[in-house]
């Protein structure tokens, strides 16, 4: 698999379980679809360590949209793991879904760990994908591959924030990680394509701190919006870009290729900053989008 | 000449060598100098402030050119070889849908249209008129990287040659900017310029052994740089 080239050098078969053994090859698809004025979770697949329970409509904003928390069994991501998502929007549909907690990485001495995302997102839908943090632990590799379908007429709001690692655990774990790669494909329904971005972060070959790159911050966010031109336009002009160092945050949106939309980026010294720049994003896109609030945060998020 | 790696002929007479030249000098008017590659932000934001902050800058971006822009080049001069259109479509909308800023998209299809209309002027070449009529007609977003592709390879240059062009091409828009932009003097550039190319064997070899789906980078700060040069309301660069 010519997508996976970065990762030949880790086809060894973990000592323990193989690669995409049961259990190690998880499954979570999700179907919503618009029924009476609301949305439901009408298919749910899951296989281990994946799973779902129910949609909740716990919004008050916007009391149509399904709420969705992807619980894994695992409690992390560990060599040698096979992990697929499928979610899809039927037209009209509008659904939030997320983690229960962050996404913790752990070391790896043999083979790698994988995610696939497919998102197939429906006319006039409107899809949050919101997950908790990327943990990536020392010596871990990770591979990320998303894809996108999406309608001209819907949007789709998702971010990825990516940690530096266990920053206080081990002083080897500030960029420790071997190898971590997130890919990102978007495409309308007839498969006409929209853009792509593919980052392969290797700090060993690619030193992190190097300006331009990280330089002095140690948190990394990315956040795409999928949305209408005018739409897209309105955030746009919202929503500010700066770099200020001595607060140590740094943060920008810029117009994806063919009128997809737009992508921001974060960039902080603690997560908190990021988590909170992602939050004022999002709460910026869901009034411009659905002209609804967003919800007070978790207290224990 | 000498059949190289990739069945190319390298640059052995002295003609070929003026071409290159001729095409990769910072000189030939596709607009380079109007760039700055995200130094003009970079200064502004204190990310850049001195020469050694502008040597790591200038290498990020030069390293970001050789795992994304330079892989197309290979790619699209395999294609133009073999007189492949269609793969030479789909080569210049990959590196169009991975251009994720305004501006870099500016740069890239600015560059590309002005050296496919000089190129095509200037040789005559008939591949270069080709890409020319689809450029103009709209048909193709008509990127630098595969303009430049094209071009090396309607006038026997190889695929290493043209992704060395555009390596020192990254490196010189943005030390070129760097004069009008700080304190900086043609001794620093120069030495700058000298050190960034000290080794760009490696990179070629990794991307002449790559496929489109290699492109990859991260260079979040720059790509922020971009978003921020945007809303600047002081600017003497396109980018």
């Amino acid at each position: 698999m010519s997508a996976l080239a970065e990762f030949a050098p880790y086809g060894d078969e973990p000592p323990q379980m193989r690669s995409g053994a049961i259990g190690k090859s998880g499954l979570l698809r999700l179907g919503f679809e618009r029924r009476d004025g609301r949305t439901i979770l009408a298919e749910l697949g899951s296989r281990t360590p994946c799973l779902a329970q129910r949609a909740l409509h716990c919004d008050d904003a916007l009391p149509d949209m399904a709420w969705l928390f992807m619980i894994t069994t695992s409690g992390c991501v560990l060599q040698g793991d096979r992990l697929a998502l499928d979610v899809s929007l039927g037209a009209g549909a509008r659904a939030h879904v997320t983690t229960q907690s962050a996404t913790k990485i752990h070391s790896m001495d043999a083979n790698f760990a994988m995610q696939t995302q497919s998102f197939t997102v429906g006319e006039g839908a409107y899809l949050e994908f919101l997950p908790d943090p990327l943990i990536p632990h020392r010596q871990a590799r990770f591979a990320s591959d998303t894809r996108i379908t999406i309608d001209p007429s819907a949007s789709m709001l998702c971010s990825e924030i990516v940690q530096p690692g266990r920053r206080h655990h081990h002083p080897d774990e500030c960029f420790g990680v071997t190898l971590l790669s997130l890919a990102t494909t978007a495409v309308r329904p007839g498969g006409a394509p929209l853009f792509s971005e593919k980052l392969l972060i290797e700090p060993l070959r690619n030193p992190m701190r190097q300006a331009g790159v990280m330089d002095g911050f140690d948190v990394f966010g990315n956040v795409i919006l999928c949305t209408p031109r005018d739409n897209a336009d309105r955030v746009l002009a919202q929503i500010d870009a700066e770099v200020d160092r001595e607060q140590g945050v740094a943060f920008g949106a810029c117009r994806l290729p063919n009128d997809a939309g737009l992508i921001y980026k974060v960039l902080g010294r603690e997560t908190a900053q990021v988590k909170a720049k992602v939050r004022q994003f999002w709460e910026v896109a869901r009034r411009e989008i659905t002209d609804a609030a967003i919800p007070p945060p978790f207290f224990w998020r | 000449m000498t059949p190289h790696d990739d069945g190319a002929p390298v640059p052995v007479t002295a003609t070929h060598l003026a071409r290159m030249l001729q095409f990769g000098d910072s000189m030939f008017p596709i607009g380079g100098f109007s760039f700055s590659g995200g130094l003009e932000s970079a200064i502004q934001k204190g990310v850049v402030t001195d020469v050694a902050s502008l040597r790591e800058f200038t290498r990020t971006a030069v390293e970001q050119a050789a795992r994304g822009d330079g892989i197309a080049i290979v790619c699209a001069h395999r294609a133009a070889l073999a007189g492949d259109v269609g793969e030479l479509l789909r080569i210049d909308s990959r590196v169009h849908a991975r251009k994720l800023s305004g501006e870099t998209r500016a740069m890239s299809t600015k560059m590309g249209r002005k050296f496919t209309e000089l190129g095509a002027h200037v040789t005559s070449a008939a591949t270069m008129q080709d890409w020319r009529a689809r450029v103009l007609s709209g048909a193709t977003p008509g990127c630098y990287p595969v303009a430049l592709a094209i071009h090396f390879a309607a006038q026997g240059l190889s695929a290493r040659d043209a992704f060395v062009v555009h390596q020192y091409g990254v490196a010189a828009t943005i030390l070129g900017a760097a004069l009008r932009l700080m304190r900086i003097s043609h001794v620093d550039t120069q030495s700058l310029l000298f050190q960034l190319n000290a080794d760009v064997d490696t990179p070629y070899a990794t991307a002449a052994h790559a496929t489109l789906d290699d492109m990859a980078g991260f260079a979040p700060l720059a790509d922020i740089l971009a978003a921020v040069h945007v809303k600047a309301h002081v600017r003497l660069f396109m980018n």
